[in-house]
């Protein structure tokens, strides 16, 4: 009898808590989505170079930025990149962002790393979706501001970007 | 989907002080896509995907994330930081329900 009143106490408990986390998790949700969708939007890849990074001058990376992905790609749905700088990372001279950008993706803007001088190396890899065949492009953002860019096209066989 | 949120961080076996140390993670989480009906225009709701993934280590930010939904499902991240001291390093996953992952190994010197 004790025992049964427990579990139900414990029960109602349990509900209360979840009750309360859903609506604090509902507060928060706002700003998070908020700022999401100022990175990433449904837009064309002229849009959202635009939108990044306005008039700004962006230079040919190619012998500073290493960047890694399959030539094919036979599921568009997981593709590896990864992206290698080369840069000192000391607090005068090191690498702020990296972005990856796909063109032919309904949402091109993929992700943006903010780095720091504690990571030693600036190097970043993730698994990202592609719609199409078409280019996909590391920007990377230097602690004085200058914006470098590399481009590499890949086939995509199967898209996997869905809608 | 009871995997959904368990996050797997792998680092290398052996670390010497001062190295500078790849650390490839993972989360399981669906990275819901845009879905639209039958007109071509875009279902409106809540997507629910990842939008910031947070690495600490010694209590300090080292890498963020800021992700959209051209990440793929499941996503998996790598990136590199400074051994200095032993301590933890996290990696925090944030989406857009307000769902918040954690994933935590120590850094010991071998």
């Amino acid at each position: 009898m004790r025992g049964s009143s427990t579990m139900t106490r414990r029960r109602m408990l349990e509900t209360l808590g979840v009750i309360g986390a859903a609506a604090a998790s509902g507060a928060l949700t706002a700003p998070a989505r908020a700022r999401a969708q100022q990175l990433g939007l449904n837009e064309s890849v002229d849009d959202a170079m635009k939108r990044v990074f306005g008039r700004r001058p962006i230079k040919d990376g190619a012998s500073l930025i290493k960047l890694d992905l399959p030539l094919i790609a036979e599921n568009g749905a997981v593709v590896p990149v990864s992206v290698r700088v080369d840069s000192p990372m000391t607090p005068t001279s090191y690498v702020k962002h990296i972005y990856i950008v796909a063109d032919k993706n309904r949402i091109p803007v993929v992700t943006r790393v903010t780095l720091t001088p504690a990571a030693g190396q600036a190097f970043m890899g993730v698994n990202i979706r592609l719609g199409d065949t078409g280019d996909v492009r590391a920007i990377v953002e230097q602690s004085d501001g200058t914006l470098w860019q590399v481009a590499r096209e890949v086939k995509v066989t199967v898209g996997g970007c869905g809608g | 989907m009871s995997d959904l949120g368990k996050v797997r961080i792998r680092v290398p076996s052996s670390i010497k002080p001062g190295d500078v140390v790849q650390v490839r993670t993972l989360v399981i989480h669906p990275m819901e896509r845009i879905e639209r009906d039958a007109q071509g225009k875009i279902i409106p709701k809540t997507y629910n995907y990842i939008t910031r993934v947070v690495v600490t280590y010694l209590g300090k930010t080292v890498v963020a994330f800021d992700t959209t939904q051209s990440v793929s499902e499941n996503p998996f991240f790598s990136f590199a930081f400074r051994a200095t001291d032993p301590g933890p390093l996290s990696v925090e996953f944030h989406d857009t329900t307000g769902g918040r992952y954690e994933g935590k190994v120590d850094i010991t010197f071998a």
